[in-house]
């Protein structure tokens, strides 16, 4: 398949690590695994394979059941039916021993805010019984490695926001995982430390870790996922490489331009003409087409001038897949 | 602050796993725990001690000498009032301390700290950290109950070395009042709730467990009240460590400790399943 320049970046491919262990059992094995909050049934028979040295992106609006669901993966929380198999073993009956060797970085900043950034990695360490001095060098590594060597006796609550995201990717790997449970590891920070994290995570995707990403950002789950998964109210609707999944659900090409401008364009684009897909959210319109050629015939033909012709994004299959529901 | 966004990062040595299993073993993990609390808590050891160890001391010198000078003409299991009273002191600052801990701070760890949301994403299971609570409890009891004790001995309440064995009793006092807090716990929905708990449940138990009066003097039928409850197993069991058996409550006083130890197994044991079920 030949690309334009102006294509999205491919998606990684699996490490030479994956590829060795191809043989190998997946990391997670999920088969129809569901989960019930009361009468609501947050994760409603999912079935997802996550094979070693990879990382796996999980997309979906708020309330899809992410959190739940990694949850039940990283043997938190009980799975109301399905079968569920993480590193081998069922989370279920071996909750203790998939926790010791998972690394886990929740949707929120939980700390010791008593305690400084050392003692906080040092209890952590503790409940895996991690302990002594290669401990404390890993201790060292890690923080050098997050870039927070020189805040170790800093207070909790004096740290940044982006600080605290890294002090807790540290923690996660404070036990050497097998498996990376990342819960919006990103959100709420700013360019510079979003790219500052993902440089760490592509690097551990290439020692051969293996990870689980949920994330509301395209962006980041195009340029750290292998796979990626669209989970809409409890259900996996969507799941392939983040290039495929766009080939797959969309044309290749679309406009896009400010609905409210030109209402006679949207008119006449609602129609569908010319083999062009219309699709709107909010006040955005999209026209989606196989080809470039005429989508910028109509940035001509109707003067649009807030308009812009680009190649169709992860974040165009999401909004296709889940947006009519947000709506509603 | 710089955030090194474009340094490239240190390489991180790839990890060798030995085979077998990288859980620690459960008494580690509820060993853990407990670290963490001495870890955490320990810097405001001497705040929490304060009024654990204060109370009981002013109760002493306003009721057990003050109040008690006006009753020294009567005998209170064969003592002066005050020396009645070191036994029940302990009992209660064992009480508090434990309802607190297990209670507000439970809870506050539970809710807002979410403290337990992230010890639940390692090797401890939610068994592992509510044994880890109640061990913690059983220690503030032990060491409350050793201070306070220290205290009685300096007034010559405390008859050795059997008083040595004290911070044991308080203990078993201060984990059985954290399982019951546990269980009170995991029935609450808001800190404003433990009010009930307080007024309606320990504040009765102090007055009517034997440190305010010698459970005899209970009308006959209510007598069996304080028998069923933790507290005056307790404080008898204080008592038959400071006083010795011939200052006694009732004649099989040699069981309360027996009796404790069970109601601390039994509460410790339904609390924690409790719990269990509200992380
Ligand atoms: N402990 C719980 N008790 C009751 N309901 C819950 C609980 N946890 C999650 N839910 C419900 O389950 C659904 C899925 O929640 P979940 O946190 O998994 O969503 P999410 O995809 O992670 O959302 P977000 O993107 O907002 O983090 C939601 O409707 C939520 O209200
Ligand atoms: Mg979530």
């Amino acid at each position: 398949m030949s690309r334009a320049a102006s294509e999205p970046p491919p998606a990684a491919q699996p490490t030479a690590t994956a590829s060795a262990d191809a043989g190998a059992p997946p990391v997670v094995e999920c088969d129809g695994v569901v989960r019930r909050f009361g009468k609501l049934t947050a994760v409603d028979g999912v079935t997802l394979h996550i094979p070693r040295g990879i990382c796996y992106a999980l997309l979906g609006p708020n309330g899809a059941g992410k959190t739940t669901l990694s949850r039940m993966i990283g043997a938190v929380l009980p799975r109301d039916g399905g079968a569920l198999r993480v590193l081998g073993l069922d989370p279920g009956l071996e909750e203790s021993e998939v926790k010791a060797r998972l690394g886990v970085v929740l949707q929120e900043n939980l700390f010791d805010d008593d305690l400084n950034v050392l003692r906080n990695l040092e209890i952590y360490g503790l409940f895996f019984w991690k302990r002594g001095p290669a401990f404390r060098a890993k201790v060292q590594e890690l923080l050098r490695f997050v870039g927070l060597e020189e805040k170790e006796k800093m207070g909790i609550n004096e740290l940044s926001g982006g600080m605290k995201r890294r002090l807790m990717i540290a923690r996660a790997l404070l036990n050497d995982p097998e498996l990376l449970i990342l819960d919006e590891p990103t959100t709420g920070l700013d360019p510079q430390v979003r790219h500052a994290i993902w440089a760490r995570l592509r690097q551990l995707k290439a020692s051969g870790m293996t990870i689980l990403l949920t994330t509301h950002y395209m962006d980041e789950a195009a340029q750290l996922a292998d796979r990626v998964g669209i989970l809409h109210k409890g259900n996996l609707i969507a799941e392939d490489r983040p290039d495929a999944l766009v080939a797959k659900n969309l044309p290749r090409w679309v406009l896009e331009f400010d609905a409210l401008e030109k209402p006679v364009c949207v008119e006449a684009l609602e129609k569908n003409p010319d083999g062009a897909r219309y699709e709107r959210h909010g006040d955005r319109a999209f026209a989606f087409h196989a080809d470039e050629a005429p989508l910028s015939g109509w940035i001509k033909q109707y003067d649009l001038r807030t308009a812009l012709v680009r190649p169709s994004s992860l974040e165009d299959v999401f909004l296709k897949l889940t947006g009519r529901a947000l709506d509603e | 602050m710089s955030d090194p966004a474009n340094a490239p990062a240190p390489v991180l040595r790839a990890p060798a796993h030995a085979a077998g299993p990288r859980r620690p073993p459960a008494y580690r993990r509820v060993a853990a725990v407990w670290f963490r609390h001495v870890r955490v808590y320990g810097n405001f050891f001497v705040a929490n001690a304060t009024p654990a160890v204060f109370e009981p001391i002013f109760m002493l010198l306003a009721i057990g000498y003050g109040l008690g000078a006006y009753l020294n003409k009567h005998q209170f299991n064969n003592q002066q009032y005050a020396a009645y009273m070191a036994a029940g002191l302990l009992g209660v600052t064992c009480m508090y301390t434990a309802a607190f801990e297990a209670a507000y701070g439970t809870f506050i760890r539970l809710r807002f700290q979410k403290t337990y949301e992230g010890m639940i994403a390692t090797p401890l299971t939610r068994r592992d950290i509510f044994l880890g609570e109640l061990l913690w409890c059983g220690t503030k009891g032990a060491l409350f109950s050793a201070i306070v004790g220290a205290v009685l001995c300096l007034f010559g309440h405390v008859r050795l070395p059997w008083g040595l064995a004290i911070p044991f009793v308080g203990f078993l006092c201060s984990a059985a009042f954290g399982g019951l807090s546990f269980v009170v716990t995991s029935f609450v929905n808001s800190m404003n709730h433990f009010q009930y708990y307080f007024t309606v449940v320990l504040t009765p138990m102090i007055f009517f467990s034997g440190l305010v009066f010698p459970v005899k003097d209970l009308p006959d039928g209510m007598k069996w009240v304080p028998l069923s409850l933790p507290l005056f197993h307790a404080i008898e069991s204080f008592r038959l460590l400071v006083a010795g058996p011939a200052h006694a409550s009732v004649p099989w006083a040699a069981w309360c400790p027996l009796i404790l130890l069970g109601m601390c197994i039994a509460l410790g044991a339904l609390g924690v399943k409790r719990m269990m079920g509200r992380l």
